[in-house]
């Protein structure tokens, strides 16, 4: 049963694992992530920032961080890595 | 080379002087982020801290192909040896959440995987526990070269990333995982490269379950006589002639050299990791302090 959920929970959040997208937080504010469906990587609401995944290898850089435009910011239509999997 | 390298020590102290303003990059760059940023070691050299990331970069983008055969050939097969005595020390069980920072090409974490294989199938007779299942190594490396290169060998090693690997780019200084969340953390030749090392300990510390284990394996310091002065020749002749030869690129190799001479001494270091919260510190020097072995316990 469990290998069966880890399954189907496999490819949430775009790619990344599941047993990842569990213990991942934005490198600056410590705050959960979210998915971003649309652009295909991780948000950060807490500093307003976004970080790419490039190859399936989320980029969790300071640095790398890209500064959220207004649309991007908390829409409710995401899905988020943490809540799909409760 | 010698000589180089005495010419590259007494540079660096002009230097240090007079904080860095001699280097081009300071004068030409933003001014801004130079009154900000503060002088630390690239090797023997001055850099301004913003900048040492970058170098250290470059370092590893241009040696992450040849890095494995190169750690092989510098340290004569040994650092195979250092890594298993590292993971030996970690005692990885099953079912445990494990940190390798600065591991990119994936040789400690594959070490971490093997052992919780070895010992899960000696308990369990060959089936696949929910212990096991529960096991991950996660894998935090800057650069994305030595990631490539790590990912890739997991595939060659038929590892599937969906069991107990994962690979994420990030800064040890500022790692993305969460407070309180991983059993043991490993950093394998890699926080010499960092620019605050407190901040990386730090971190370390955080990221930790109490109860967990914090090891280091780095390069450190030779303390016995003649041995210190065969050493020596061999780090600053040896090594950059060996890495122009096979890795094509003299200056990393003389980067890192000069890298492991900047590193604090073993007592030093080790009072570092007591500051950042660290309980139970040791560390126990391999063939005559080439290398240390540091570690300690979050409580």
């Amino acid at each position: 049963m469990r290998r069966t959920t880890a399954l189907l929970l496999r490819h949430v959040g775009g790619g990344i694992p599941q047993a990842l997208a569990d213990m991942l937080v934005c490198p600056l504010s410590k705050k959960p992530l979210r998915y971003c469906d649309a652009s295909g990587s991780l948000v950060s609401d807490a500093v307003g920032m976004s970080f790419p995944i490039v190859d399936g290898i989320p980029c969790l850089l300071p640095k790398d961080g890209k500064l959220l435009e207004d649309h991007q910011r908390e829409s409710g239509h995401e899905t988020s890595p943490r809540d799909s999997s409760d | 080379m010698a000589l180089r390298a005495a010419a590259a020590r007494l540079s660096s102290s002009s230097l240090r002087r007079r904080h860095g303003h001699l280097l081009p990059a300071a004068a030409t760059a933003s001014h801004a982020a130079f009154l900000h940023s503060h002088a630390t070691s690239f090797g023997f050299k001055q850099v301004r801290e913003d900048e040492k990331s970058k170098l250290v970069g470059n370092v590893f983008s241009s040696v992450a192909s040849s890095y494995d055969v190169m750690n092989d050939l510098m340290s004569a097969g040994l650092h195979r040896l250092w890594k298993d005595r590292l993971i030996s020390k970690l005692n990885p069980f099953p079912g445990m959440k494990h940190l390798d920072v600065a591991g990119g090409t994936g040789d400690v974490a594959f070490r971490v995987v093997e052992r919780i294989k070895s010992v899960s199938h000696r308990a369990t007779q060959g089936t696949l526990t929910d212990m096991e299942e529960d096991t991950h190594i996660y894998v935090c490396d800057i650069n994305p070269n030595m990631l490539d290169v790590g990912k890739k060998r997991a595939t060659e090693k038929g590892y599937n990333e969906e069991q107990c690997l994962s690979w994420v780019q990030g800064d040890a200084e500022a790692l993305s995982f969460e407070d309180g969340s991983m059993d043991g953390y490993t950093i394998a030749f890699g926080i010499r490269n960092v620019t605050h090392i407190e901040k990386a300990l730090s971190e370390a510390y955080r990221v930790l379950k109490k109860g967990g284990r914090f090891l280091c394996l780095e390069l450190s310091h030779v303390d016995v006589p003649v041995f210190k002065d065969i050493y020596d020749i061999y780090s600053f002749s040896v090594i950059p002639a060996v890495g122009e030869l096979v890795a094509g690129d003299r200056q990393s190799y003389q980067y890192l050299v000069e890298s492991i001479r900047r590193f604090p001494k073993q007592e030093k270091f080790a009072q570092m990791i007591q500051e950042a919260g660290f309980e139970a510190v040791e560390y126990e020097n391999l063939v005559g302090g080439v290398v240390a072995i540091h570690s300690g316990v979050k409580l």
